[in-house]
């Protein structure tokens, strides 16, 4: 990150010194700067840079957020009060329905680039709709486990097992609603384009597969 | 979209203008309510503390408006929770960072706003509600008021989490051309760390608090009384009695609280002692680095608190050896502070007095620092007074003394007109004054329960004496208090007679929010309109014909301005190099 930045600034400076002649010729518009003290002041440019930038920080602060969970998960399994939960076998369906939909919003981005915004509107729908799938299919694996007589409060590994199902599918339901807000959108007069909107929203969606996985491998293996 | 300068003046009384003023998402109109929020928490906080030393020191007295006060501990618990909330979330936390960051960040780095103006009028309002929720925990009672407050706690941290992303974000994308990283003022580099330690430690206590509401409300099982309770000495624990939920909090999070309350009060004050001796930072680059170093150590001793509460044994020697490693950063930040001071041409305006009162309360506090670092602590007696002692002084009021620096000096830029000098001079001498006889004498007290080794007659003694101090203590409280009131005569006076006009720039300062007129506009730097940078913030000296050279005047006005044409020179040297490298 530190690395593009500098570069970014490195550009702005040259382009400055085009601008007033690398500080030797004066400017063409004022006479050594008499007027309004010698300040030369370029326009501004909107960049989606910011969008980009603020979903990174954004992911590690989320990130921040269940690792804080799983060094207390890791913590707790020691504790004698520790009864295993076995993870219901719908999950692995669940898992593999929330992969397939970022292989469809990945094809969508790429119908984006070809222009083909109706190819783009079925896949990213194809996307949405595997989203809230895999969010019902969570939470029919919750009555299941309910089903078992396993609740929230029946053991520590169980408040870990709701909690990080629970916490992900709250972080995923904003996910589905940054998908909506895309596809419901009008780019037409908007700052930032489509483009940048759907890569951004991809951005996250991939983190929240890859944090499910992960999440899924420290249900299955910490045990 | 509203266009105004600040939240005081709005132009717009319908309905529909007043809802547009309240939900502005202007970045100045944000920053002037957080300073607003944090006035009040301040005031109130203060006088919290007040009512609790004359507890301490009268425990009979019956208290106005707190009836039952004075016979009920869990009252007198709650209070000094209610002053500690107060002060930490909304005072320390909010308004060298939030308040003064929203309204001057975007500013100093030549922006038109924040990277996400909805964002962070979500922000300022949930903190707002989590002030609420805070005051209102305390009327509720106990077990009531416990959930209240970590719910507050928990809407606190997410809005801090907001705030924390707008300023990464702003910082990375919005500077305007020619701010390059090392041009850059030392106030947004502390700003800016901040905002990324926040980040991370917030996170930890959002995650933190939902597990304990979890606990409490849902009767999950992720922090275990039972268990915990077995560990403990048996004088800690009370009937009924659950300490671990606020244990757990304690360390998830607070230790780096600390460092997220001092990091933007380090970099205003660097901001101030060099504007008033009219020298360049003395080594920049390292002060940058020391606060990064800040940074990383304040969130390096956070991950070993937790590990210190699970299983390792040698996890509290490693926490002790990171709490005083901080020291080296903070012994570099202070060698600068000096080092810009020798032979400066120090002008002593009311905001440098209380930014170099910050520096004395800073080393003051943090002598006593190096004692509790040592994680063999428990066993030399020192008492819960030298701790209360010890952060009150290096913490609370040296980040005050910040932050009123930063008031005295950013006023003209955030409503226009100057405080009152004299008044501002008077009224720092009588506060400095009063926290050095709070909080010294506190120290001793703390060390006083060394006296249980003595025999019985010399223990009465010091036992007397023991009284006779807190006695003293509550008056010094009393005096620094009643010392405030020349503070809120002087702002709120100055509020109502300020005129429209104000120079751009009364502190002949560098930064680029001097270069626009006081107040500043809605618009910062007129609509569209981006400043170009081409120096570093610290452009000052005798071989200027002002002594310094705002970050934004163009290379061939500074040949009119500058004496000595060495200097000019090597500054033109400075700007091909960043060119060509």
């Amino acid at each position: 990150m530190p690395g593009t930045t500098t570069s970014h600034d490195i550009e702005l400076i040259i382009e400055k010194k085009t601008g007033d002649g690398g500080g030797k010729v004066p400017p063409a518009g004022g006479d050594g700067g008499g007027n309004d003290e010698g300040k030369n002041r370029p326009k501004r440019q909107p960049s989606p840079n910011r969008y980009y930038t603020g979903i990174a920080i954004g992911i590690v602060s989320v990130l921040m957020f269940f690792m804080a969970l799983a060094s207390a998960f890791l913590v707790r399994k020691g504790g004698p009060d520790w009864v295993p939960v076995h993870i219901p076998w719908l999950l692995w369906l669940n898992t593999a329905v929330l992969a397939t939909s970022s292989g469809t919003l990945e094809m969508a981005r790429k119908r984006l680039a070809h222009a083909d915004v109706g190819g783009f509107r079925n896949l990213w729908l194809m996307t949405t709709v595997l989203g809230v799938v895999f969010l019902a299919g969570q939470l029919v694996a919750w009555r299941m486990l309910v089903g078992q007589g396993i609740y929230l409060a029946s053991n520590p590994a169980s408040s870990f097992f709701y909690i990080f199902t629970g916490a992900h599918a709250l972080h995923l339901i904003g996910g589905v609603g940054a998908l909506i807000y895309v596809a419901r959108r009008n780019f037409d007069a908007a700052k930032l384009t489509r483009s940048v909107a759907a890569e951004v929203t991809s951005y996250y969606w991939h983190f929240m597969d890859g944090l499910w996985l992960f999440l899924l491998a420290l249900l299955y293996l910490g045990r | 979209m509203v266009t105004y300068d600040d939240g005081a003046t709005g132009p717009s009384t319908t309905g529909r203008g007043m809802i547009a003023l309240l939900f502005s998402t202007r970045h100045k109109a944000i920053g002037l309510r957080y300073l607003w929020l944090s006035l009040v928490s301040v005031l109130v906080g203060m006088v919290l503390s007040a009512l609790l030393r004359v507890h301490t020191s009268w425990p009979t007295t019956a208290i106005p408006f707190l009836s039952g006060f004075e016979s009920l501990a869990e009252r007198y618990a709650a209070m000094r929770l209610l002053h500690g909330s107060l002060m930490v979330f909304f005072v320390l936390t909010a308004a060298p960072q939030l308040g003064f960051g929203n309204f001057l960040l975007p500013l100093q780095i030549g922006a038109e706003e924040m990277a996400f103006p909805t964002l962070n009028c979500v922000s300022l309002w949930m903190t707002v509600v989590s002030l609420a929720g805070m005051t209102a925990s305390f009327f509720r009672p106990l077990s009531q008021g416990i959930d209240m407050w970590l719910a507050s706690a928990a809407i606190f941290s997410l809005a801090a989490l907001f705030s924390a992303l707008n300023f990464v974000v702003t910082t990375i994308q919005l500077r305007t051309a020619g701010m390059t990283l090392p041009r850059l003022p030392i106030t947004v580099w502390a700003w800016f760390v901040n905002a990324i330690l926040s980040m991370l430690i917030f996170s930890v206590l959002l995650a933190g608090s939902a597990a304990v509401l979890s606990d409490r409300l849902l009767g999950s099982n992720f922090f275990s009384a039972a268990a915990f309770l077995a560990q403990q000495p048996h004088n800690l624990m009370r009937e009924g009695s659950s300490p671990v939920l606020w244990q757990r909090l304690f360390w998830y999070f607070a230790q780096a609280e600390v460092y997220v309350a001092m990091l933007p009060c380090f970099g205003i004050v660097t901001h101030l002692i060099a504007t008033f001796a009219r020298k360049p930072v003395w080594k920049e680059r390292l002060v940058v680095l020391a606060i990064c170093g800040v940074g990383l150590i304040g969130f390096c001793v956070w991950g070993y608190h937790m590990f210190a509460t699970g299983m390792n044994p040698y996890a509290p020697l490693v926490f002790s050896v990171l709490a005083s490693s901080l020291g080296v950063p903070a012994a570099f930040l202070l060698a600068s502070w000096v080092g810009t001071l020798w032979n400066g041409h120090v002008r002593f305006t009311t905001s440098m007095l209380f930014a170099i009162g910050f520096i004395s309360l800073f080393v003051a506090g943090g002598l006593s620092g190096i004692f509790l670092a040592r994680h063999d602590l428990a066993h030399a007696a020192v008492s819960e007074e030298f701790v209360v002692g010890h952060f009150h002084l290096v913490m609370g009021v040296a980040a005050t003394f910040a932050i009123l620096a930063a008031l005295f000096f950013w006023f003209p830029k955030l409503f226009g007109g100057r405080m009152n000098e004299t008044l501002g001079k008077v009224h720092f001498w009588m506060t400095f004054a009063g926290v050095y006889c709070i909080f010294m004498p506190m120290h001793w007290l703390g060390l006083l329960t060394q006296s249980t080794l003595l025999p019985d007659a010399q223990r009465a003694a010091v036992a007397s004496v023991g009284a006779s101090i807190r006695t003293v203590v509550t008056a010094a409280t009393i005096w620094t208090v009643a010392a405030q009131v020349l503070f809120v005569v002087n702002f709120f006076g100055t509020l109502r007679r300020r005129k429209g006009a104000e120079e751009n720039n009364p502190w002949g300062a560098t930064t680029l929010e001097w270069s626009i007129v006081s107040p500043a506009p809605s618009d910062n730097f007129g609509r569209g309109e981006a400043p170009a940078v081409y120096r570093g913030a610290y452009e000052f000296g005798a071989q200027f014909a002002p002594d310094f050279v705002p970050q934004d005047l163009a290379p061939e006005s500074l040949e009119q301005r500058t004496v000595n044409p060495r200097k000019e020179n090597s500054c033109r040297a400075r700007r091909h190099h960043t060119i060509s490298s």
